[in-house]
């Protein structure tokens, strides 16, 4: 039985059906492409290329956020780097400046001082205390040099600090109204009652002979009386602090108002200075303070 | 009675003075359209040999829609042509001439049927578009340019009528 050709043999006939299909499918598909036939090869580009594109997209965001952290780790390094040593260099020069800030406080309190006193004042600096050794005092850098001479008045903005006890060609030595061989004429304010004030050390002092007959308060303002010469009257010494009765006298204990420990600037008064000037310091009217036992 | 098929020859040198008047109506319209159609479904279309015919019939539809400079995507009208000259030759093949009238009867349906499917192409490829009334003006003559093509493909045979 012999076998039948087959009709799609690689002929003529063949390559021209072939050619003809061909021809046709790619005429239909063209067609159907439609118009602007690119975008279905971008859609199916984009469609196979999503699982790589998101890959990528996340490895790209993990990186971005890994470089940003680091770069803003660096950079607040460095940030904090550069303000540790502004800080440090803020902190010397404030080290630096807080002296001469004081100092110029101290300066400012005693151009007001000087302006409320209507004498010659002279300014000096204290370069070194022995307050602590017996008979100790305050050392100023100035002496015979500014014209001072021994038992001139030496006061601070806050209250009187002393008479000159000797002076050196260049300095000078005050002994403080708390030293025990100090003694400054003083008075009450409310009571006028006059004293002699006697130094008690570490601040204080004592009033001596106020009849047991006056009235002192506690808290009461105790200010130069001008009879000793050294200073003139109502310069602010300090407070009473304590009032013992005594057999005769009235034992009255004052806290000085200058800070002996704590001075840097003092003026010096005149010598034999008048008795009476305009007092710079008022205090405050307080309620006086009844103490007991005491009418 | 079966008539014998025109001469290659002859029917090659028709189509591509078809072709070449195609390209050259392209200001009227009507008269272009009426060519293109003689080309797809009555000189082109030859038993036995498609390839030729898928030819002409794709170099026609690209001919007409490059000079028509109307479509955004080009290529429907060739895929239409080439679509109704192999249902043409396939058509010829299987039930081979016998008269004019068949002639006329069949190419009306050809007729029909490639203004459907050029349409419906031009549509897919291109997109909404005008008709315009050729298609109806190609209907109209169609027993003109039936009966021409009758005459220059058979002309002298016997048996023609």
């Amino acid at each position: 039985m012999p076998v039948r050709a087959s009709r799609w043999r690689w002929n003529r006939a063949g390559w021209e059906r072939l050619a003809l299909v061909l021809l046709w499918l790619g005429h239909g598909t063209w067609v159907l492409l439609g118009t602007n036939p690119g975008r279905h090869w971008t859609r199916a580009a984009g469609l196979l290329s999503r699982p790589s594109q998101g890959l990528a997209t996340r490895w790209e965001a993990w990186r971005s956020s890994r470089r940003e952290a680091g770069r803003t780790l660096t950079t607040l390094r460095a940030e904090n780097e550069r303000l540790a040593a502004e800080l440090g260099q803020l902190k010397l020069a404030e080290a630096k400046e807080a002296p001469r800030r004081v100092d110029a406080d101290a300066a400012v309190h005693l151009l007001g001082l000087k302006q409320q006193i209507p004498l010659e004042l002279k300014a000096a600096r204290v370069i070194f205390t022995t307050r602590p050794a017996t008979f100790g005092g305050l050392i100023l850098d100035r002496g015979q040099d500014l014209g001072l001479v021994p038992d001139q008045g030496v006061l601070a903005p806050e209250g009187i600090v002393g008479r000159l006890w000797s002076v050196g060609p260049t300095q000078a030595k005050v002994l403080p109204v708390d030293a025990p061989n100090a003694s400054v004429g003083v008075m009450l304010m409310r009571s006028r009652a006059t004293g002699v004030l006697q130094g008690l050390g570490s601040g204080q002092a004592q009033i001596r002979y106020v009849s047991n007959q006056e009235v002192v308060q506690v808290g009461e303002a105790v200010l130069t009386s001008g009879l000793d010469r050294v200073f003139p009257r109502g310069l602010l010494v300090g407070y009473v602090a304590a009032v013992v009765k005594g057999e005769l006298e009235l034992r009255v204990t004052v806290n000085l108002s200058a800070p002996l420990d704590r001075l840097s600037l003092v003026l010096v008064l005149p010598t034999q200075p008048p008795l009476e000037v305009q007092p710079p310091f008022v205090a405050p009217d307080e309620k006086p303070q009844r103490k007991k036992g005491t009418p | 009675m079966r008539l014998p098929a025109p001469s290659a020859t002859r029917q090659q040198l028709l189509c591509a003075a078809t072709l070449g008047l195609i390209f050259l109506s392209a200001p009227f319209p009507w008269v272009q359209a009426i060519l293109h159609t003689t080309l797809v479904l009555a000189l082109a279309p030859r038993p036995g040999k498609p390839l030729p015919a898928a030819l002409w019939a794709v170099a026609a539809g690209w001919v007409v829609e490059g000079t028509l400079r109307l479509y955004p995507h080009m290529g429907g009208t060739a895929w239409a042509n080439l679509t109704l000259t192999l249902l043409a030759g396939g058509l010829a093949s299987r039930w081979p001439l016998e008269g004019l009238r068949t002639w006329l009867g069949r190419l009306a349906l050809l007729s029909l049927l490639h203004i459907l499917l050029l349409h419906g192409a031009v549509r897919l490829a291109a997109g909404p578009h005008p008709w315009g009334w050729s298609w109806l003006g190609v209907l109209l003559s169609l027993p003109l340019w039936g009966w021409a093509t009758w005459r220059l493909l058979h002309g002298a045979q016997p048996g023609r009528r």
